[in-house]
């Protein structure tokens, strides 16, 4: 009897010790899981609002970080106004801060860190290009220097390639090649999670289809 | 172990049974209900944002003793102990705004603020570079702002009725000496400093902080840039010469160097001009900028500049009635350092020092002019934060200058020098009441060795704000500054110069588009005054000369109502008289100009990648001195005109195609005339008159940046 006692408190005590990362998978899912249904930039920062409580309770995880960061940067770019838009970059910042510290050398993070230098450039191209330009094009090169094979990486180098010939006048086609490429190659590229960073097939898809 | 079992079940309900709703309204100090904010118990994942009328609600299966979390972007985060036990919560949550500088209102009178930082300003670092008409010089770029007159014949910053050696110009804080480059008399002259050197610019045009000293009229302030980003080769190639900077990086520093080569030869073999050169206007410099981090946010930065120039020109001369050559040689050596070291989170420490040393050698028909200036500026200052509102800063500071004249004829050498040590310390307290008003006072001694004499001068600013987008803004302040280097070869029994400033300004800035009128007074007081006894006797100098200048100065920038077009507009009504120097009365100066207006057009045409810029200037005629004449300044110059144009084509991202022209319909300029010392046998003076060197000034460049790591797509466009 006094076995099965101490099973039974043992398995409670167990069940209740992984009950905080059970939870965590749940809540990180069921987030995910809310991506399809944002639309406009407040459904966004509603989201990121939503990973941002996930990640003071789980300060260690640099995943929930990711995903606040990467609501607020879609957020940054459908808003209009160019003050808000830089204030929801100042949201996103203070987690890339944070996730550049818990995990310097995660490819994932870098390539985000591009699209966060191309979200500030777009406030204001003219005054901002040449800085944000290059500083986004810094935090590609680091994170394909890590990992080559990186969809995402390889993704925002293509189109900040594409947006620059595009704007200095040249075919942007030159890179369909290398996109076409790109979509062959995405399947192999596994995420070591089902909640790690899994998005970009269907921005390239849509890229793909400019190119025919 | 039934009981047990069963008892344990019962608690396990009741916790699943145990669900609290908490629900309430976001809203700031007054009422503005707050949507998007995020609240959620710390250290769970249940929350939720608030809606658009600024309402939340969500359930919770916790129990127990939690803190709710509210917070919103610029507002200070609301924390409340809460205990859960399934008995709804309701709660109305006030957020406080944080206290932000960036958002706070800010001390504008009589200032001008260019710079990167996201703080709406109302000039950026480009607008330095690609002002029309300016060619990439500092200070051509600042006379398109209010409170400036442009004097053709000088180039030199004029700032509201103030002469230009009013005007003093400070790198990192530290003094320059010698910010243009020498010119032959007559001719329009140029900042010696690339305006890519800079990160930020202050102009402040009245009413200063307690830091500056020895400046009657204005203070420019230039930020040199932090680190560069990466290793790059920059190539330019002018019509007018070349240029070549390195730029190599290393761990926790960077190193630029850089060499260019100015001759204007070439171009004026091309254009015809007004006088005849002999040497083209011809300069080499080299200059190296050091940048070192220290620490976390500790920086040394030192920049050195070696320049030398040549020239030689065939002027009139109108005592002897014939052509004369005129030659300057100019050998100007500048360095600069600064070192910011935070001494903990609250204090930091600036130390920034600066050396000159400048000779010019002119050589005119059989008189030689040597001369020589040797000084340096050392400035410490104290920067500390007492809590977020307040900050206070101490400082001290040494300038020393050498000057020496040589003059040199035929039969003798006269040799007259001074040595000026200039001791000051000032303090400051800047404190913000709320977002809403701020409050600057602050206070400087000066001990000048030379003239045996001190001075202390108490500055005052204040701000407040009306609304998000406007603010008024007052200074008040006394300003001192030695006399002339004219007349400290000759006395020393002379007082400082002073001028008391009064600035109210009214700013407004709303999406886009900035608004600024300011009025001023100054009052001039112990100003030099020659008089009509021999000019090497200490007793023909005396400080009874006084003035006063006053005026309106209007500025608009829009960026938004063309799109893809930004315009400026500045307009400066100036009244000042003043007697000093030479006058024997009070009168208007020969600088100062009663109406100036600067427009500033630039469009960004995206379909050819090309910034074009247009700029017209007016200024009303100015007076000059006719000595046939029995009324002093009685005479008026021609109204200055000027329309400038400018393209620079992107043609790949790092090579820039640039193009100017300067005064394109070609509108006469003409600066007065100048005239002989003495009269003829006929008993008139001689004159001529003072035009520029050419009628229009033509300009074509190309910039070629190289990097070599990081962005991939610079090397692709390369080839």
């Amino acid at each position: 009897m006094k076995t099965i006692l101490f099973t039974i408190i043992l398995t409670l005590l167990v069940v209740s010790g992984f009950s905080q990362s059970t939870e965590y998978y749940q809540a990180m899912g069921e987030s995910l899981g809310k991506y399809a249904s944002c639309k406009t930039a407040d459904d966004f920062r509603a989201l990121g609002n939503q990973f941002e409580r996930i990640a003071q309770a789980e300060n260690e995880q640099w995943l929930p970080l990711y995903y606040h960061a990467n609501c607020n940067i879609i957020a940054a770019f459908i808003e209009t106004d160019p003050v808000k838009k830089d204030a929801i970059l100042d949201v996103a910042e203070k987690s890339m801060s944070r996730m550049l510290e818990l995990v310097p050398e995660e490819t994932e993070v870098h390539a985000l860190q591009a699209s966060f230098y191309t979200a500030r450039l777009v406030v204001n191209p003219m005054e901002r290009g040449q800085k944000y330009g290059m500083l986004s094009g810094q935090a590609v090169g680091k994170a394909l220097s890590i990992d080559p094979t990186n969809p995402r990486a390889r993704l925002i180098k293509l189109q900040n390639e594409m947006g620059t010939a595009r704007f200095y006048g040249k075919d942007p086609a030159v890179y369909c090649d290398e996109a076409r490429q790109l979509m062959a190659d995405w399947d192999n590229f596994k995420p070591k999670s089902q909640l790690h960073p899994n998005w970009g097939k269907d921005q390239l898809a849509g890229m793909l289809q400019s190119c025919q | 172990m039934k009981c047990f079992l069963s008892l344990l079940l019962f608690f396990i309900t009741l916790q699943l049974l145990a669900q609290t709703t908490i629900s309430g309204r976001v809203q700031a100090r007054g009422g503005e209900r707050l949507p998007g904010a995020n609240i959620y118990l710390k250290g769970s994942f249940d929350g939720t944002s608030s809606d658009v009328d600024g309402q939340f609600s969500f359930k919770t299966q916790k129990t127990g003793s939690f803190t709710l979390m509210v917070e919103y972007l610029g507002y200070e985060p609301f924390v409340k102990e809460v205990l859960l036990n399934g008995s709804d919560i309701n709660l109305v949550v006030e957020l406080q705004e944080t206290f932000n500088k960036l958002e706070a209102v800010t001390i504008t009178a009589g200032t001008f603020e260019a710079g990167d930082k996201k703080r709406a300003n109302t000039l950026n670092s480009l607008d330095m570079i690609t002002t029309a008409g300016a060619n990439g010089d500092v200070f051509g770029a600042l006379q398109t702002l209010p409170g400036t007159t442009t004097v053709g014949e000088s180039g030199r910053l004029f700032v509201k009725g103030g002469d230009s050696d009013e005007s003093k110009t400070f790198i990192d804080g530290a003094l320059v000496q010698t910010p243009y480059n020498a010119t032959a008399p007559n001719t329009s002259t140029r900042g010696r400093f690339n305006p890519f050197m800079f990160k930020g610019t202050i102009f402040s045009t009245g009413g200063y902080s307690a830091e500056y000293g020895q400046a009657l009229s204005s203070v420019l302030l230039l930020k040199t840039n932090d680190m560069p980003a990466e290793d790059q080769l920059d190539f330019s190639f002018l019509t007018i010469g070349a240029e070549a900077a390195g730029t190599k990086l290393w761990g926790s520093g960077a190193v630029t160097a850089s060499v260019s080569y100015q001759n204007l030869e070439p171009y004026m073999r091309l254009v015809p001009q007004n006088y005849r050169w002999n040497h083209a206007p011809e300069s080499t410099s080299a200059a190296i900028s050091i940048r070192q981090k220290a620490g976390k946010s500790g920086m040394l930065k030192v920049y050195s500049n070696y320049d030398l120039g040549k020239l030689n020109i065939n002027q009139l001369d109108l005592n002897q009635n014939k052509m004369l050559d005129y030659s300057l040689g100019n050998d100007n050596f500048y360095l600069n350092t600064s070192w910011i070291t935070p001494l903990s989170d609250k204090d930091i420490l600036t130390t920034s020092a600066s050396f000159t040393s400048d000779v010019d050698q002119v050589a005119f028909d059989t008189t030689h002019l040597d001369k020589q200036l040797r000084g340096f500026h050392l400035k410490q200052v104290l920067a500390k934060e007492l809590g977020d509102k307040n900050t206070l800063r101490i400082g001290a500071e040494w300038m020393n200058s050498f000057t020496e004249e040589k003059v040199r004829l035929s039969a003798e050498t006269f040799r007259n020098s001074f040595n000026v040590n200039i001791l000051s310390a000032f303090a400051e307290a800047e404190m913000y009441a709320s977002n809403k008003f701020v409050v600057r006072f602050g206070s400087r001694i000066e001990y000048v060795d030379f003239l045996k004499r001190a001075n202390f001068s108490p500055r005052f600013t204040a701000a407040y704000k009306l609304s998000d987008a406007s603010q008024f803004s007052m200074a008040y302040g006394w300003f001192f500054q030695n006399p002339s280097d004219d007349y400290l070869f000759y006395t020393n029994k002379l007082d400082f110069e002073r001028a008391d400033h009064y600035v109210l300004t009214y700013q407004s800035l709303l999406k886009g588009r900035t608004l600024r009128a300011e009025v001023y007074y100054k009052d001039y007081r112990n100003l030099a005054r020659q008089g009509t006894g021999e000019f090497y006797l200490p007793e023909t100098y005396n400080s009874n000369g006084s003035g006063y200048a006053s005026g309106f100065d209007l500025f608009i920038r829009d960026k938004k109502t063309i799109k893809n077009g930004d315009y400026w507009i500045s307009y400066s009504y100036l009244d000042t008289q003043r007697d000093y120097r030479n006058y024997p009365e009070m009168t208007t100066p020969t600088f100062a100009s009663k109406h100036n207006l600067a427009v500033v057009y630039k469009h960004w045409f995206g379909k050819i990648r090309s910034y074009v810029g247009v700029n017209y200037k007016y200024s009303s005629p100015r007076a000059y001195n006719n000595p046939n004449s029995v009324q002093f300044n009685g005479e008026r110059t021609l109204a200055y005109q000027t329309l400038d144009i400018s393209w620079s084509f992107l043609y790949r991202p790092n090579i820039i195609f640039y193009g100017a022209v300067n005064n394109l319909p070609g509108f006469k300029q003409e600066f007065g005339r100048r005239y002989a010392n003495v009269p003829d046998d006929s008993g008139i003076y001689r004159s001529t008159s003072i035009i520029p060197g050419s009628g229009r000034f033509f300009l074509v460049a190309c910039f070629i940046t190289l990097t070599k790591k990081g962005d991939q797509n610079q090397i692709d466009k390369i080839q």
